[in-house]
């Protein structure tokens, strides 16, 4: 299968902090790919870096072909590369529309996209003119999923969904990340590795900065050793 | 909030005659419409930069002097303007043939100075900032206080060389913001060579010209150069200092000192008196309807039995449409949508795939451009002084403190509120108010006027110490 993104010897610092000591993996068209690790193993840093928000000094980012290093972060945006960062970063003040409506890189992407939108997240539709702050905290991830989906875009980033929800919500947003795994490549990155096992179909586990293991699904629920040396999971 | 405002616009009705009231309120109104154009540019920046922009107030006088200039005394202009032209443009080629091949710091800053004074030696200057022998459809001077051809071009030469050595001396910026065409600074020198070698056909064009055609000339100069100005200033000077908040407000305080300077050098350090109002609103006669203003022309307008200048009233009018343009852009458009995203996160709109730089200079050549707009069209107003810049920042600076720091429905609230208050303070100094009992009326001292918008911030901010719309972290 053709990679989507490809990392290769990755090196960021945040001030004078080595925090990506040469990270390298590919992302592959068609797949769900779980970036996991324990809490400050890297993964935010990591899709930071990516979309050029934190500079990487050393190595090769490539997406599609191209690479993205150097570039600044609307271009890399632009090439197609939708971000779900963590926190939620929705426009709290904006109305939900308004927030659809500036992820428009084309005119009319919203208006083309609105049908399979709400279908996929219904609970937007009811409150298009109501400001993005005033939703529950299921919905104002919904809404920055929904957002990261009206351009054409070629892969997702999605960092840690499942932050601050209750279960029965992350159950939720787990199951329309499933969905969109038909649509496009998605990395993920989840401390929550029980929320994500049954869905992705690789993974990729940080620790210190470092990719230590990556490879299908399927095997690292059989490494026992490893699930529980590297995410404190026992099986 | 509501009730506040209430009370300060309804209160003094309740002491004053209605008509005297009105006339208050219209002239509070019109010192708000100016206060809004300089408050509205600071609080957008502010709001979306974090960029306290002390060189404000600067740029309002300047759009004032500039529109001044175009109307009264365009050879000042065209004589001068292309020099500056020349080192823009110099600044320019020498910055991008700083990415090819390194040049001494020393010997640019010789290069600079040295060519730079070159460039204005002996310079005619004084005899070109002559307002009086240009009145308007009076006599186009004589040609003998221009120098000839062949040496303004030869000083704009200097000027492009002085520019080229320091932009080439200039330390290179990592990241190669700026852009390394050659088409924009041939553009700027392209400008310059036209503006001069037509300067007698253009001079003669602009005098010639009905006054009203000249105002809205002098109008959209002033604009256009405030935007461009604004624009330059925000590429070139704020950018590398957005993660060094304490070097903007040094850089931008020091640019207010500069630019006043400036205005000093080139027009003198005396004031002048107001431009001729435009033909709606001189002709001598006082209009007591719509209709009958827009027919003669009347220079006042009959408010309640007391005459009110009309063209407060336009000064009115365009703070208006300006305040309820831009909130419709703001409200409406993609890049009103953009604005306000960013002012939440700049980050997020930035990896929406939107150029948030571009954004940011967007933004500052819109408040330039407004706050030269507010100096041009308060010239038939106010006049010139070079201490108008100060004054206004300081007005403007209070109407975004009470409105709240970023909110653009704040800053125009609180320009609303500052112009009220100045306007019924200075009542109560000329005036005073008569109380029933006492034969001669109370007046207050005149540093109460000046002192009223200050008071009012003070209360305003001890009620609400974020102002009126502040949010709490603001």
């Amino acid at each position: 299968m053709d990679a989507v993104l490809e990392l290769r010897d990755v090196h960021t610092f945040i001030g004078s902090f080595h925090i990506l000591k040469g990270v390298s993996f590919v992302v592959q068209e068609g797949s769900l790919t779980a970036l996991l690790g324990r809490n400050g193993a890297g993964k935010t840093t990591t899709l930071r870096t990516i979309m050029g928000l934190w500079p990487a000094v050393q190595g090769s980012i490539r997406f599609l072909g191209e690479e993205l290093r150097g570039r600044p972060t609307y271009e890399i945006a632009a090439l197609g590369i939708g971000y779900v960062p963590e926190h939620r970063a929705i426009f709290r003040s904006l109305t939900v529309e308004e927030n659809l409506r500036l992820a428009e890189r084309r005119r009319g992407d919203l208006a083309r996209k609105a049908d399979w939108i709400f279908h996929l997240f219904p609970d937007l539709k009811g409150n298009l003119k109501k400001p993005a702050g005033l939703l529950s905290g299921g919905q104002q991830q919904m809404l920055a999923i929904a957002r990261a989906l009206v351009p054409d875009n070629r892969l997702l980033l999605i960092d840690e969904p499942s932050e601050g929800l209750a279960p029965i919500l992350v159950e939720q947003v787990m199951a329309t990340i499933h969905r969109l795994r038909e649509e496009m490549p998605i990395l993920l990155v989840e401390q929550n590795f029980y929320a994500v096992h049954h869905l992705a179909d690789r993974y990729i586990l940080m620790e210190d900065g470092q990719v230590v293991r990556s490879g299908p699904m399927a095997e690292l629920l059989m490494d026992r050793e490893g699930l529980q040396r590297y995410l404190g999971v026992m099986v | 909030m509501g009730l506040i405002l209430l009370a300060l616009i309804g209160l003094p009705a309740f002491f004053l005659p209605l008509p005297v009231w009105a006339s208050v309120l219209l002239s509070g109104l019109t010192l708000a419409a100016l206060v809004f154009l300089v408050a509205a540019g600071l609080s957008l920046i502010f709001g979306l930069m974090d960029v306290i922009n002390f060189a404000h107030g600067t740029l309002f006088m300047l759009g004032a002097y500039l529109g001044w200039t175009v109307y009264q005394n365009p050879r000042l202009l065209l004589n001068v303007a292309p020099l500056f032209l020349a080192l823009g443009a110099g600044i320019r080629f020498g910055r991008i043939l700083s990415g090819r091949m390194p040049m001494p710091r020393a010997l640019s800053g010789f290069g600079m100075v040295g060519f730079g004074a070159m460039a204005f030696w002996n310079h005619n200057l004084g005899k070109l900032v002559a307002f009086g022998s240009t009145v308007p459809g009076g006599a186009i001077p004589t040609p003998l206080a221009q120098e000839p051809l062949g040496l303004v071009f030869a000083r704009m030469a200097a000027m492009t060389v002085a520019g080229l050595c320091g932009g080439w001396g200039m330390e290179r910026t990592r990241s190669g913001d700026y852009s390394r065409s050659w088409g924009v600074p041939a553009g700027l020198l392209l400008l310059g060579v036209l503006m001069l070698s037509g300067r007698e056909p253009i001079e003669r064009w602009i005098l010639e010209s009905p006054a009203d055609l000249r105002f809205l000339l002098a109008i959209w100069a002033g604009a256009l150069a405030g935007g461009a100005l604004g624009a330059w200033m925000e590429a070139t000077l704020i950018r590398p200092l957005y993660a060094r908040p304490i070097y903007q407000v040094l850089l931008t305080l020091g640019l207010s000192y500069v630019g006043t300077e400036l205005v000093r050098v080139v027009w003198g350090p005396g004031n002048y008196a107001p431009l001729p109002r435009p033909s709606l609103f001189a002709a001598p006669c006082l209009a007591s309807s719509v209709g009958e203003w827009l027919r003669q022309g009347c220079a006042s307008f009959n408010v309640l039995g007391r005459p009110f200048p009309t063209y407060r009233l336009l000064i009115i009018g365009v703070g208006v449409a300006m305040w309820a343009g831009i909130g419709l852009l703001l409200r409406w458009t993609r890049i009103g949508i953009a604005v306000r995203a960013a002012v939440e996160d700049r980050e997020m709109v930035e990896a929406l795939g939107i150029p948030v730089r571009r954004l940011f200079t967007g933004v500052f050549a819109m408040g330039s451009a407004l706050a030269a707009l507010g100096g041009v069209v308060a010239t038939p107003f106010l006049g010139l002084s070079p201490a108008m810049g100060l004054e206004f920042l300081l007005q403007a600076f209070i109407a975004v403190i009470i409105g709240g720091m970023g909110h653009y429905g704040g800053a125009a609230v609180g320009a609303f509120l500052v112009g009220l208050a100045r306007a019924f303070g200075d009542y109560l100094v000329t005036v005073g108010i008569t109380l029933p009992g006492l034969t001669e009326a109370i007046r207050f001292s005149p540093a109460i006027a000046r002192a009223s918008t200050v008071l009012l911030m003070a209360v305003i901010l001890l009620l609400r110490p974020s102002g009126l719309f502040g949010q709490k972290t603001g």
